[in-house]
């Protein structure tokens, strides 16, 4: 997943140098006075425009934003002498680690003498505690990173948390106290309930004034800077927006319809976060949006200290303390409001709305790094990491889906699902089975967000572009691979034919390099240089090789190259199940039909 | 047959059978199907299902409830695949049933009978991850392009027939006709209703889109009809089976007979309509939210009802919370058949019984590829004196409502397949 994603030799490293990571570039207000902002616009319109997003600077910074977040919460090997120094463990961290250390018979610690074993058990747990002394050096100490404990919606370390993360966690307490003004309408129903629309009118109404109250100050410096027109900008009346989502009252009309702010641009983004109210559902291209909100925000300096954390704190503080309380609210919507996996694939899919926190959380578990470089690894867990089995046990989910965000997603899945987990949720099933830890588990989860999120037609469609994650083509990124897919990527609309056709195709899998398209995504280079990844899979061909496009495609497009079977969706809809299914119906009323918990849409539908 | 009864009971166990014989199964049920025409004739009695949705814990759930086929005669209207997690034996033992007793069992094809849906939602995952390959996928394919797109039921009764199950509610009073019975999974009656002598206060629930209101006026689900005339004749008009709804391109029935159905499921056309459009409160014709099909409203319905001698169209494909809904004055019932769908939606499934007509009056038992359909059914004509639109007699109904099945018994696969993803 990282460039440099050569696996180094366990433990030793500790003085082994890497390159650094690629982290995504902070935009300096100064230094560009002439940034103009944009009104983020849709421009994947067809199936063939997935191609050119997967060599776009958005797509590549998409991939540099996750991969970032990802790497921050690995857990790490803290020196003893350095501990002090570098970042503080919280106090619940603390506490928290103080408890596993017991439970662990304290193995972090320099080992006691070891009293003589005297039956075979005690020398078993002696040895194996020996093997581990082995490879940690008893002057080291694991620091992992889990969930603070919240109330109301704050960690409660809150006031430790930088200004930044109190901000947007009270952005998202707002977010949330919506519901109350909007309660659910008791009244006959398919199945989505039409007061979540009432709910989505009131967050448009007071995104402006919410985004301005709480955006990082960094953020709101850009307005002054912003297009070189200070005079005229900097009360804001950058904001040009539809006269409906005017809410705000110190904003004042601007002649200049055409400038745009930081906020007008971020907004978008933020709002796409919270599904959609025609549709009255949710699914993984909400959660990708909203997640480029917040790199959004890290871009135009949102997030202060950067600059001096060289281990990653402050990526560590916004999935910790903004994604998950924000996928808390996602979740209190999607109950309250009762509202649809946007493209679900039932139990084909990897959850019916979400996907990022199995890849945060699963890289919460993953093999600790002893340095602030070293490339996120490949397999391995953490000592007394949860095993992935444990998620098809209901008590053991309890207990660790307050601490680890795969394991919250997880326990909502128990909150929501009725039945056997293998049976409704196969693809999270076999994913228990995997042996090789929790890194392995976090890297399979990064190639399938590529493949079932990124690449897919129906959830990418409604990502906008900009001035900060721009349609524009990444110099650097590769020829994408010519897969099959992408040819069957819905073509206006009359593509039938194509379907009947494809099918049947023998061709082999596409063969693209390492099976990734092109770019220069972060991701797409893993496969490469990961000795062993697997990453070349041995595609078989999918008979109709046609893609996915369609839509929600067809077929996962790039999921084929990786896999022909694999599990299609998922959160979202796909993996997340989904894709957030077409977004715009032509015309007409949403009627009923849209209200349908997991209505079929048509794959090829806009 | 013998090897046919084996691969029955061996999906019944819900294990799958070996490609082989999934291979001869589908190439003996082309046989068959290809020989139907695009709108099969069915004579009552009949039980009319739903979507599947792959659920086969739940088919065996119906199957109790409704009847064991073949002593119960089965249409089912497709989407027996996709999303659920054993799509696979829930098509190949109703293909099973359909090849063993093809006269008893009726597949009609669905949306989700197609190689670009069942890409998307599941089935193609399922067939991979089961065989190892697409082959038995393909396969299955192949049979969705033979099922016929729509069935149209004769001789239907317009009274209800003696419950097979024991009745918690005292019988009707005398002389009231029931038009609708709603019995639980245990064939106990939970309500009856009698057909109206006028419609006066018939149309209250299908004006309220779902649930229905406190009143009276039918049970959960049911537009307990009023303008369903009282006790004129036998038999009911016939009933138009299908999985979507009706087409803009589709005026008669007999329209449907002359398309080409041997094909991929198109983007648009009659034949796509057919299996995606949707009824909505709405007049005339409205663009799907589906991106597929359209929405249809009831003044459509009526007239595409009068126009053809139909008194009901049946069809399934949307999800409805208590398993069956009636709308337009009982003009189209939506049947689910998917209890507790996807795991999580808390609704119940339901099945519609449509009991034979023994008055005598008759049906007109029509091959599969018949044309001119409509003289067929009895009773149709008298209702051009009464004003223009003025629904033919419904046939009397009767939903079983069931729910999910039970799951404690169903033990965890020692196997976990690696995903790909994690290789």
């Amino acid at each position: 997943m990282d460039p440099t994603s050569k696996r180094p030799p366990p433990a030793a490293s500790s003085s082994t140098t890497y390159p650094p990571l690629p982290k995504l570039e902070i935009l300096n207000p100064s230094a560009l006075p002439s940034h103009r902002f944009l009104r983020p616009a849709k421009r994947i319109n067809e199936g063939p425009d997935v191609s050119h997003f997967l060599t776009s600077k958005a797509y590549r910074d998409i991939g540099v934003w996750i991969l970032q977040l990802n790497h921050a919460l690995v857990p790490r090997i803290i020196k003893k002498s350095t501990t002090a120094s570098t970042s503080e463990p919280t106090k619940d961290e603390q506490q928290r680690r103080q408890q596993k250390a017991e439970e662990a018979n304290e193995q972090q610690q320099p080992p006691p003498p070891p009293p003589p074993p005297t039956y075979a058990l005690a020398a078993k747990l002696q040895s194996l505690r020996k093997k581990k002394d082995e490879q940690q050096q008893p002057t080291e100490e694991i620091k992992t990173f889990p969930l603070p404990r919240y109330r109301d919606g704050e960690g409660v370390d809150h006031q430790e948390e930088p200004e930044s993360i109190k901000k947007l966690q009270r952005l998202l307490k707002k977010v949330e106290a919506i519901i109350d003004e909007a309660p659910p309408d008791p009244g006959p129903r398919r199945f989505g309930n039409v007061s979540f629309r009432t709910w989505f009118k009131l967050l448009e109404e007071r995104a402006d004034g919410l985004l301005r109250e709480y955006l990082p100050d960094g953020v709101l410096r850009w307005e002054q800077s912003a297009g070189g027109e200070k005079k005229e900008e900097e009360e804001g009346t950058e904001t040009e927006t539809e006269t409906e989502t005017e809410g705000d009252s110190d904003k004042k009309t601007n002649e200049q319809k055409q400038v745009v702010g930081p906020l007008e641009e971020l907004k978008a983004y933020f709002l796409g976060g919270f599904g959609s109210a025609q549709r009255l559902d949710y699914g993984t291209g909400h959660e990708l949006s909203f997640i480029m909100f917040l790199g959004g925000l890290w871009k135009l300096g949102g997030f202060e200290g950067e600059e001096k954390d060289e281990d990653r704190e402050v990526e560590r503080r916004i999935v910790l303390g903004v994604v998950e309380p924000y996928l808390r609210v996602i979740r209190r919507l999607i109950l309250t409001y009762t509202l649809e996996p946007a493209g679900s694939h039932g139990v084909w899919g990897l959850d019916d709305h979400s996907f990022v926190p199995y890849i945060f959380g699963s890289a919460q578990y993953t093999r600790p790094i002893s340095s602030p470089n070293e490339p996120t690894p490949l397999e391995g867990s953490v000592p007394n990491a949860s095993k992935p089995s444990d998620i098809t046990k209901p008590t053991a989910v309890e207990r660790y889906r307050t601490e680890n965000m795969y394991f919250s997603a997880i326990g909502f899945i128990y909150d929501v699902k009725k039945g056997p987990f293998w049976e409704h949720s196969p693809i999270l099933f076999d994913v228990s089975g995997i042996k090789d830890g929790w890194g392995k588990i976090n890297k399979g989860m990064i190639k399938m967000y590529n493949a079932e999120v990124l690449s897919k037609f129906p959830v990418v469609q409604h990502f906008p572009f900009g001035s900060l994650f721009q349609w524009e083509k990444d110099p650097e990124a590769g020829v994408p691979a010519q897969s099959v897919h992408m040819q069957n990527q819905p073509v206006a609309s009359a593509a039938s034919a194509a379907v009947t056709g494809g099918v049947g195709i023998p061709t082999e899998r596409p063969s693209g390099p390492g099976g990734v398209t092109g770019t220069a995504a972060p991701w797409a280079q893993a496969p490469a240089q990961a000795p062993g990844a697997g990453m070349a899979p041995p595609m078989t061909a999918t008979p109709w090789a046609r893609s996915t496009g369609a839509g929600a495609g067809v077929g996962s497009s790039a999921a084929n190259r990786f896999t022909p079977f694999k599990p299609a969706g998922g959160p979202g809809g796909a993996p997340h199940t989904g894709p957030p299914p077409p977004e715009s119906f032509p015309g007409g009323t949403p009627g009923t039909a849209s209200n349908q918990f997991a209505v079929t849409k048509a794959p090829w539908a806009k | 047959m013998s090897d046919l009864d084996r691969a029955i009971a061996q999906l019944r166990a819900c294990r799958p059978i070996p490609e082989s014989d999934v291979r001869e199964l589908c190439h003996k049920a082309r046989e068959i199907l290809i020989e139907e025409g695009n709108v099969v004739t069915v004579n009552a009695p009949v039980t009319i299902c739903g979507d599947i949705h792959g659920q086969f814990h739940d088919l065996m759930e119906l199957f109790r409830v409704g009847g064991d086929p073949p002593d119960t005669n089965y249409l089912f209207m497709g989407d027996f695949v996709d999303r659920g997690f054993y799509s696979l034996e829930t098509f190949l033992l109703l293909l099973c049933l359909k090849v063993r007793y093809p006269d008893r069992m009726t597949l009609i094809r669905g949306n989700h009978e197609s190689r670009q849906i069942t890409t998307v939602y599941g089935f193609y995952d399922e067939c991979y991850r089961k065989y190892g390959s697409a082959n038995v996928w393909r396969y299955c394919c192949d049979v969705f392009d033979y099922l016929a797109l729509g069935a149209i039921v004769l001789g239907a009764s317009n009274t209800i027939s003696p419950s097979a199950g024991e009745s918690s509610i005292p019988t009707t009073p005398e002389g009231d006709e029931v038009e609708i019975e709603v019995c639980n999974a245990q064939g106990e009656v939970m309500s009856r209703f009698p057909r109206p002598n006028n419609g006066a206060d018939s149309d209250v629930q299908s004006r309220t889109n779902g649930i229905p209101p406190p009143s009276n006026t039918g049970p959960p689900g049911s537009g307990a009809s009023g303008l369903s005339r009282g006790s004129v004749g036998n038999p009911a008009g016939a009933v138009l089976c299908v999985h979507g709804g009706l087409s803009p391109l589709i005026d008669k029935v007999d329209k449907i007979r002359l398309l080409d159905r041997k094909q991929e499921v198109p983007h648009e056309g009659a034949m796509c309509d057919l299996l995606w459009s949707d009824p909505d409160e709405i007049d005339g014709w409205g663009l799907s939210p589906r991106g597929a099909g359209f929405l249809f409203g009831a003044d459509i319905v009526k007239v595409f009802n009068h126009r053809n001698d139909l008194s009901l169209i049946a069809r399934a494909h949307q999800l409805v919370m208590e398993g069956f809904k009636e709308m337009f004055d009982a003009s189209i019932v939506t049947v689910w058949s998917a209890p507790n769908y996807c795991y999580r939606c808390g609704n119940v499934a339901a099945l519609l019984e449509l009991s034979e007509d023994d008055s005598g009056l008759g049906v007109l038992a029509r091959s599969n590829g018949d044309v001119n359909r409509s003289n067929g059914g009895a009773g149709s004509s008298g209702g051009l004196g009464e004003g223009e639109l003025q629904p033919m007699k419904g046939p009397a109904r009767r939903y079983r409502v069931f729910q999910a099945a039970p799951q404690d018994s169903r033990g965890m696969p020692a196997k976990k397949p690696v995903a790909d993803y994690f290789l």
